[in-house]
């Protein structure tokens, strides 16, 4: 390691297991005689809404530092829907690594990202349902890691696997390696031909401009609340298998579902979090649950 | 106006304002020595005298919630507690302030258990110091009856917006038949506008109150509520003049007897400060420079006023009803802390004295500000100095 101290980011969703691949990070490098650090962004767990996960790692003493960090020197990106909707590479350090769970090809997602930094891009979540048969990527995605850095070595994983997924260690680790051997690594220029990419900034209020008790007034304000940004998956329907009986639209935990005028029902994706309760409680098996680009 | 004078106990000349002050909702759970109050005004509603909803709730956890409540909707809101009571209800207390809800409480200020007191100290109160409400300390029947008429209108200030709680000594103040002046109908009507939240709880315009706030936000919240409380002052002056004006009953957040040319100046809070007026008195008499400054404001707490009334003296005497297990008096210390900026500061020495009901009379309080005195000459207002302890 070249600097005395590494922070590595992690983005992804609630229940993707952010926090777990931070967590076993860490253990790694505490196995390997590092100090680190692996600590989740204290926020309400949701499952499906955007979360942080952070660690840091240094060699020669205990890490001190108690916040979040702002200038990483690494970022892994989980979830691939996160890199429109956030902008993952937030002040990486010119020289870092973001390290991109996606299906896209590396040429793509080059387009989308403009300065000094290396690209690592693994379809983890291939591998994932491959080895693992679920979509969970946080065990893979430590694979990627350890091939586009040099923060901490397969075979300190093990013992952290082992006590955390026991019987299912195996699959785990081999999931892992099979995404180091995946990885794409290349390089990003600072500048040159990019996609456009903006986004939401909330405007806070200064305390003089809260109302009195902090009252909210703006009745149904969650309209504007875009819980569809939470969604890994969406549900699609096949027609000729629906008969209309409205199920799907009452079981939808967001009532997001609404019946057509051809009287076939869809969800607004806008709002829908992609839980998949429509396609199982579905009687003719008419939704069917597709993974976000 | 002022009605002729009529006999009365204390606990229940609190029970008479409130009537007065024409409250919609009373919820509250009897709790020694505050029980007086609550009996009182349950009985006014029982008989028809008064047209308020009272709820007789199974805690004070649920008294204040239901006061929450009702205050939310925009009723005039009353509840009484002491001691232990104040300690169960405090969950809900720092809500009180947080939502901005005007309600008043009369809190008489009863000591904490283990060993069972029921008897007075100001040991609850400084336990419910930093939750958010105003505290007026009051002295006498009198002064309660006032300060809970003047709490309604200063809670409900369109400026202030917060709860008050009226600060009655157990047992001292609270138990104590004496004589009163009260108000007539027509007075309080017009010294007392009409309660009306900006917005309210209203099934036809729904609003949230209460809402999650994250690390983004919350320090705002914070600051909202610490300056609302700040900035009461303003309308907590406004009102005592109001109400001086209407009775000739002055008060002032400090409020100083017989300071002129004194080097030493005791500072007291609640119904002790009369034993400590005569005191005072006698000690004058006999030629010693010693006054006396009480404090009647505790939250907002009145810094300059304070400043103003003891940075000429040479020693300050700082008598504590309570007790911070294991740390400085509380008043004390606020006390240090505001005159700590001066450069030229009085020797400044805290006693703790008349916990759990223990009596400090007027010869008391001159042997207490002679330990005082001894304790600056010596150097020693490091110290924790008890006064009445068996030792
Ligand atoms: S996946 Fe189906 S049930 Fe879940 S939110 Fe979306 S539409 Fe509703
Ligand atoms: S539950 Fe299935 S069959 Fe019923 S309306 Fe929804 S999609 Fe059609």
């Amino acid at each position: 390691m070249k600097n005395d101290i590494i922070e590595i980011r992690w983005h992804g969703r609630g229940g993707q297991g952010a926090v777990t691949s931070a967590e076993l990070t860490a253990l790694a490098a505490i196995h390997e005689g590092k100090y680190a650090q692996a600590f989740p962004s204290f926020g309400p767990e949701r499952r499906g809404a955007p979360v942080l996960a952070f660690n840091r790692i240094r060699t020669d003493r205990a890490v001190r530092e108690r916040s979040g960090i702002i200038k990483p020197d690494i970022v892994v990106v989980i979830d691939p829907g996160l890199v429109s909707l956030i902008n993952v590479t937030d002040g990486l350090k010119p020289g870092g690594t973001l390290i991109v769970n996606s299906a896209r090809s590396v040429e793509d997602l080059q387009q989308d990202f403009s300065g000094d930094w290396k690209l690592a891009v693994v379809d983890a979540a291939s591998i994932a349902k491959k080895l693992l048969g679920v979509n969970i990527v946080n065990t893979t995605m430590l694979g990627a890691l350890i091939k586009a850095t040099e923060v901490i070595d397969c075979d300190s994983l093990r013992e952290p696997l082992e006590e955390r997924f026991g019987a299912r260690a195996k699959s785990n680790f081999e999931a892992c390696k099979q995404a180091a051997e995946n990885t794409v690594i290349s390089e990003i220029t600072p500048s040159g031909d990019k996609r456009p990419r903006s986004f939401a900034v909330e405007k806070l209020p200064k305390w003089n401009e809260l109302p009195v008790g902090c009252v909210v007034t703006d009745v149904g304000n969650t309209k504007a609340f875009c819980t569809g940004n939470w969604k890994s998956q969406h549900p699609e329907w096949l027609d000729s298998k629906c008969i209309k009986c409205g199920i799907c639209s009452i079981f939808c935990p967001e009532g997001c579902i609404k019946q057509q005028k051809d009287g076939f029902f869809r969800a607004d994706l806008f709002y829908c979090k992609g839980c998949g309760i429509c396609a199982r409680e579905c009687w003719t098996q008419a939704i069917k649950m597709v993974e976000e680009a | 106006m002022t009605s002729k004078r009529v006999g009365l106990e204390s606990s229940l000349g609190i029970a008479q304002a409130v009537k007065l002050a024409n409250v919609d909702v009373i919820a509250a759970y009897p709790i020694t020595p505050q029980t007086h109050i609550v009996e009182g005004l349950a009985e006014m509603v029982a008989n028809g005298e008064l047209d308020a909803e009272y709820i007789p709730v199974e805690s004070e956890h649920s008294a204040m919630s239901a006061c929450l409540g009702a205050s939310a909707v925009g009723a005039r809101t009353f509840t009484a507690t002491a001691g232990q009571g104040l300690i169960l209800m405090h969950e809900v207390v720092t809500v009180a302030s947080a939502l901005r809800l005007p309600v008043v409480m009369a809190i008489a200020n009863r000591a904490l258990s283990g060993q069972l007191s029921i008897w007075g100290d100001h040991s609850d109160v400084m336990m419910a110091r930093d939750a958010g409400w105003i505290h007026i300390f009051v002295e006498n029947g009198q002064q309660a009856f006032d300060q809970t008429l003047c709490a309604f209108r200063i809670a409900e200030h369109k400026d202030v917006m917060l709860p008050v709680a009226v600060d009655v000594d157990g047992f001292h103040a609270t138990h104590v038949i004496e004589s009163f002046y009260l108000l007539d109908q027509k007075t309080v009507n017009e010294f007392l506008p009409p309660y009306v939240h900006p917005t309210p709880l209203d099934p036809d315009n729904p609003v949230t109150m209460g809402c999650f706030a994250m690390p983004n936000y919350y320090f705002e919240t914070r600051k909202a509520l610490d300056m609302a409380l700040r900035n009461s002052k303003k309308v907590i002056l406004e009102t005592w003049e109001k109400f001086g004006a209407l009775t000739g009953r002055h008060y002032l957040p400090v409020e100083k007897y017989k300071t002129e040319n004194c080097d030493t100046l005791l500072v007291t809070m609640g119904s002790f400060s009369e034993n400590a007026m005569m005191a005072v008195d006698r000690m004058q008499e006999s030629g010693k420079k010693v006054g006396l400054v009480r404090l009647r404001l505790w939250r907002p707490f009145p810094t300059e006023e304070l400043v103003a009334a003891l940075s000429g003296a040479k020693n300050v005497i700082v008598l504590d009803r309570a007790i911070s297990l294991g740390g400085p008096g509380p008043v004390c210390s606020e006390i240090k802390a505001a005159l700590y900026p001066l450069e030229k500061k009085p020797h400044v020495v805290g006693i703790i004295g008349g916990l759990g009901g223990r009596d400090i009379s007027p010869e008391n309080f001159i042997a207490l500000v002679e330990l005082g005195l001894e304790k600056i000459k010596t150097g020693h207002t490091g110290e924790i100095i008890m006064f009445g302890v068996r030792e």
